[in-house]
């Protein structure tokens, strides 16, 4: 009798795991919550202190920054209501509204704002905005609601950068009374969400912030679900165990356009995919850069690997950018590059040997380009040895001069500012650039000073076809962003890629 | 009693072996072509800022001093802090150890279930026309390693049937208690049925994928024991006493030919452990594994450093552990 | 020895494997139907020739690049047996050397051995392969050096138990009384006594170092990205498990039956020449 009964209870208790397990995992869409398969966590929730550009959008649910970008990338205000750069550049005032509260209930206020931006660096915390704020030298507060940031040299582009990588507002007396790791385990912001569960490299939940001084999101709760393998993110859109996500195979994206209830999209963004190149060894010769240069069947590498969505480039800048040429064309001319190695004594049957890099995975396809790329080379004269390393290696390489001639690199630039393209991605002096030639280099360190803005802007253009007609630099491609999304989740598409859970909502 | 001292006596033959592996694990990461102190900066950073931060982590000293710099802090708990995550690695360490447990025990499962049923399949098609086919099948079995497993399982009951989930350990939108860091046993202890099913759900092809690749051994060791086991007299003695076959096989074979077994299954666990890496990646999973990947990807030496160790304390002591049971257990080895 | 090995229907069986795949390796550049490397960007990810939108001219169809998926898998090949012939004699030598060493010598050079093996078994064989890997840097030499630095141990552990046994055998002991130098004792008395159970780990050990090589490729930390290896394919063609699942399912029997062909003609082997060791993987 017992042994029966056991033996039917395990039966039981067998079946109802099977059960169980088969039965549908899908979580209904709820009307008020959605949930974002996302490539990446944040590296620490101390929006500060690593500039990492894939995790502004989370950063950006959570906390608020002095400036926003609208959809179109405008700087226009956010915490901060006005600003106004002083005609030298050396010194910026603000003035903040008044109507803003941390998550904790603590008011916002111009000492938070200098907190951040100039007092927790001096105090020696570790953060990345040390960087971008290095030309700081004071930030005055004669009223709670107004500032005054002091340079110690021209900062034309400090608006700019109040909008861009790690300048999220953080709470000072809530940060000097629980220390960093009691920020870390509990952040708290300003933003229209607020952090309720996160487990590293797994899920970040967050519940929308009831008092936020702006637009009321209209999702109760956004889940990032962190999913970094891409097949693995096409998997769980597919199965709809996330609702929008985004990186995905550009291929991918076609065939689930297919799919009924799913919308794909190919999204230009900010992002410019360029070769990187050294001004010594291998590519002394222009003849050899510019023959590389004109190798390169852009729209072919655009085809395959974008689905014929990013668009070619010529200079480092995206279109619709200040910095971006119109008018100016640099031609695949495969025939013209073969020309241009016999000048200097090369052909496809006596290459010429150079060394390359490219990361694998740091973006979509970026391997497959570098070995498309090396092929389209093969055919001119140019023999390409393939390396792969890992991005956070560039910079490393680059400070021991060790960078191969070309190193196939994505720059991220959500601003579109030309400085930050060009001045950042030629500029002698900094970690970007193995283009190490002063000649052209001065001329990049120059346009930091100038505090004109038309001045500027139109410096940055001419400097832009400069280095493409030196064979400084060889733009690809504009990335794309790829995404897909259930048909009914709607959201606001930025020009810089930010997908924030609190433009999003449930149509029908 | 006795088996507190035998482990204690284990477990102190480990902690030099610990010391060594500890100091290899440094040196050979210091040789690495990679500067620490220049990756712990933004780009933007200056020479001087490198120099530094160079100075500030200690890289200036000599490698030995360095070592004892490290094993210092060590000793008091404290494995530094990520250089690309810049947060503590014991905490890091702390939070995904569960998870890879939690995913080896299930997988331990999984491979003992599966191996303990196939030794006595395999047992039961002695002399049997079918038993060369039964071993040539196990021996295919072992020709999959747990990371073809993975992608098999992946592809078959993930893309193709869609009956199972692979990625990650819960569905989304459930918010995970965090009591112990075990998440099946977290959903129990927070009478979650909901969250334990998911759990389960999620466990499933990860466990199978790295279980099924350490059973194949099990089976073969249970059978040739059980093959030797019936040699001895008390089975014939058995049988003239008349006890049915099922009774010898489960009352006397099992109880003598389980020990080897038993011992096999600790080392295999030791294995498996490690072999759980490939499949966290696989599948996503959170744990111990995909933290050292990503690591190694970041060149990120604090982490690697104690991800590295752990990997080793944790089969140390299980090592230890199950030498520890089978002197317990097998009384003619104690007296050595 | 070998005719009774060759009554084995396993060792048949195996062999006649891991020669087809060593004859595919050897005979790439004749039997594949394309150059590996040449791309096509126009013919990306075809499905194989049978499926809907397959291409006769591409058996198994292309990968991302539109290179020829069963060309490179051929060509896999030569990575792939390269790595289990060389890594796997290169982890006997050395572990078969220190083993005679420390079985014979006995004493503290025993302890020694001993004690290094346990330092190396106490780290997972993948975790020591990255880590290593991450030090020496990617490249097929490094690969090798960093199996035969990993898998030495599982010679030394084994061969030294049973050199220890052999050496207090009668006819060692008369060896020594006759006379012979030590070089002779082990050379013409121990090591033939343990020639079976080193052909049979060797052969092993040969399936293991495929699977290895797969799985550094696999994680990026294998062999240099214009050398072709399955792991490789792997890693690339899980991105496309939809449109063209044979860029992945391709290596994948590739790799079983290459391990499949090393363990059945390692276990026939084993049975044959009546070798005892334990039974364990990882």
């Amino acid at each position: 009798m017992a042994g029966i009964s056991r033996r039917m209870l395990l039966q039981a208790t067998a079946g109802a795991g099977l059960g169980s397990l088969a039965a549908p995992r899908i979580a209904h869409a709820a009307g008020d919550s959605a949930t974002i398969g996302w490539p990446s966590d944040v590296p620490a929730w101390d929006p500060n202190q690593r500039f990492v550009p894939d995790a502004q959008s989370l950063y950006k649910m959570v906390f608020d920054q002095p400036l926003n970008q609208d959809p179109k990338l405008t700087l226009v205000g956010a915490l901060v209501k006005k600003w106004e750069m002083a005609p030298d550049a050396r010194s910026l005032n603000l003035e903040f509204r008044d109507d803003v509260m941390f998550s904790n209930g603590d008011k916002f206020t111009s000492s938070d704002f200098s907190w951040t931006f100039f007092d927790r660096i001096k105090a020696g915390h570790k953060v990345d905005i040390a960087q971008s704020m290095r030309k700081v030298i004071g930030i005055d507060t004669p009223t709670p609601t107004t500032a005054v940031m002091r340079f110690d040299s021209p900062a034309p582009t400090t608006p700019v950068w109040l909008a861009f990588l790690g300048s999220f507002v953080v709470p000072r007396a809530y940060m000097e009374k629980v220390g960093l790791e009691g920020f870390n385990a509990k952040p708290v912001g300003t933003g229209p969400y607020t952090l309720a569960e996160y487990q590293m490299n797994a899920r970040i939940v967050l519940e929308r912030n009831e008092t936020y001084w702006g637009p009321k999101p209209a999702l109760k709760r956004i889940t990032v679900e962190v999913i970094k393998d891409p097949s693995a993110r096409v998997a769980a859109i597919q199965s709809g165990q996330v609702d929008i996500t985004i990186n995905v195979p550009v291929r991918e994206v076609l065939r689930l356009k297919q799919a009924p209830g799913l919308v794909g999209e190919l999204n230009p963004i900010t992002r410019v995919i360029l070769l990187q190149v050294r001004n010594d060894e291998g590519f002394a010769d222009p003849n050899v850069r510019l023959a590389a240069h004109h190798a390169i069947d852009k729209k072919a590498l655009s085809q395959a690997f974008y689905g014929g969505a990013a668009v070619p480039l010529t200079v480092p800048a995206t279109p619709g950018s200040p910095g971006y040429l119109d008018d100016y064309t640099f031609a695949y001319d495969p025939e013209l590059a073969k020309q241009l190695l016999a000048k200097s004594g090369f052909s496809p049957e006596k290459p010429k040997k150079i060394r390359m890099a490219s990361t694998n995975g740091q973006f979509p396809n970026d391997f497959d380009m570098a070995r498309a790329i090396v092929a389209m080379w093969k055919k001119v004269g140019i023999e390409a040895e393939l390396e792969v390393i890992e991005y956070a290696k560039y910079f490393e390489l680059n400070r021991g001069n060790k960078l191969p001639e070309a190193t196939l690199y994505s720059f991220d630039n959500a601003t579109g500012d030309p400085e930050i393209y060009a001045g950042y991605l030629l500029n002698p002096k900094l970690p970007f650039s193995p283009w190490k030639d002063m000649v052209f280099g001065q001329k990049i360190i120059d346009m930091f000073n100038v505090a004109d803005e038309k001045e500027r802007i139109a410096g940055w253009r001419k400097l832009n076809q400069e280095a493409a007609e030196l064979g400084a630099t060889m733009p690809l491609l504009q990335s794309v962003q790829t995404l897909v999304r259930k048909q009914n989740l709607e959201y606001q598409r930025f020009g810089n890629g930010w997908v924030l859970g609190q433009t999003m909502r449930w149509s029908g | 009693m006795q088996l507190l001292a035998t482990l204690g006596r284990r477990l102190l033959v480990v902690l030099p072996i610990l010391f060594v592996v500890s100091a290899l694990l440094f040196t050979a990461l210091r040789v690495l072509p990679v500067d620490p102190a220049a990756m712990s900066m933004p780009p933007t950073a200056t020479r001087d800022e490198i120099e530094a931060a160079r100075r500030a982590m200690g890289l200036d000293q000599p490698l030995p001093q360095q070592y004892a710099i490290w094993l210092g802090h060590v000793v008091h708990g404290d494995f530094g802090r990520s250089i690309h995550l810049r947060r503590d690695v014991v905490e890091l360490v702390r939070q995904t150890l569960p998870a890879t447990i939690e995913l080896a025990l299930c997988a331990m499962l999984v491979a003992a279930v599966l191996g303990l049923a196939g030794g006595l399949l395999l047992f039961a098609l002695r002399d049997n026309p079918a038993e060369p086919v039964a071993e040539t099948g196990t021996t295919l079995m072992m020709s999959v390693p747990e990371f073809l497993w993975a992608l098999l399982f992946i592809f078959v009951f993930g893309v193709a049937l869609q009956a199972m989930p692979f990625t990650g350990r819960l569905d989304p939108g459930m918010i995970r208690p965090d009591i112990t860091g075990f998440l099946l046993l977290d959903a129990l202890l927070a009478g979650r049925l909901d969250i334990l099913r998911s759990a389960a759900a999620h466990m499933v092809l990860p466990a199978f994928a790295l279980g099924i690749a350490f059973a194949p051994p099990i089976m073969r060791v249970l059978r040739s024991s059980l093959l030797d086991v019936y040699h001895e007299d008390y089975i014939h003695q058995a049988r003239l006493r008349g006890l049915s076959e099922t009774r010898i096989l489960l009352r006397h074979a099992l109880k003598n030919a389980i020990l080897p077994t038993l011992t096999l299954m600790g080392v295999q666990f030791g294995f498996l452990f490690g072999g759980s890496l490939l499949v966290e990646v696989i599948y996503s999973y959170p744990g111990l594994g995909n933290l050292m990947v990503d690591a190694v990807r970041n060149a990120d030496l604090p982490i690697i450093q104690a991800v590295g160790l752990t990997y080793c304390v944790v089969v140390l002591v299980i090592n230890s552990v199950v030498d520890g049971l089978y002197l317990t257990l097998n009384p003619r080895l104690r007296a050595r | 020895m070998i005719r009774r090995s060759l009554r084995s229907g396993r060792v048949i069986a195996g062999g006649l494997i891991v020669l087809a795949v060593l004859a595919c390796a050897l005979a790439a550049p004749w039997l594949a139907p394309h150059d590996p490397d040449e791309q096509n960007l126009l013919t990306t990810l075809l499905p194989a020739s049978w499926q809907a939108g397959g291409d006769p001219a591409y058996w198994l169809g292309t990968d991302s690049l539109g290179r020829d998926v069963l060309s490179r898998l051929l060509f896999g090949a030569r990575v792939a047996m390269s790595v289990a012939l060389i890594a796997a004699f290169g982890a006997m030598i050395v572990g078969a050397a220190l083993a005679y060493l420390a079985g014979y010598v006995g004493g503290w050079l025993d302890w020694l051995v001993g004690r290094a093996v346990d330092v190396w078994m106490s780290f997972p064989p993948v975790i020591l392969s990255l880590i290593l890997m991450t030090g020496l840097g990617t490249g097929l030499r490094n690969v090798i050096l960093a199996i035969v630095l990993v898998d030495w141990t599982r010679f030394c552990r084994v061969l030294r138990s049973e050199v220890i046994v052999v050496a207090r055998r009668d006819y060692v002991a008369a060896a020594r009384l006759v006379g012979f130098s030590h070089w002779r004792t082990v050379s013409r008395e121990i090591v033939p006594a343990t020639i079976p159970l080193v052909v049979t780990l060797l052969t092993l050990e040969m399936g293991i170092a495929v699977v290895v090589e797969a799985i550094l490729s696999f994680v990026g930390l294998g062999v240099r990205s214009d050398q072709i290896a399955w792991g490789q394919m792997i890693a690339d063609g899980r991105d496309a498990i939809y449109q063209a699942p044979w860029n992945l399912l391709a290596p994948v029997l590739a790799i079983f039956f290459t391990v499949a062909g090393f363990n059945l003609l390692g276990d026939g082997l084993r049975r044959s020449l009546d070798v005892r060791m334990t039974e364990g993987r990882e």
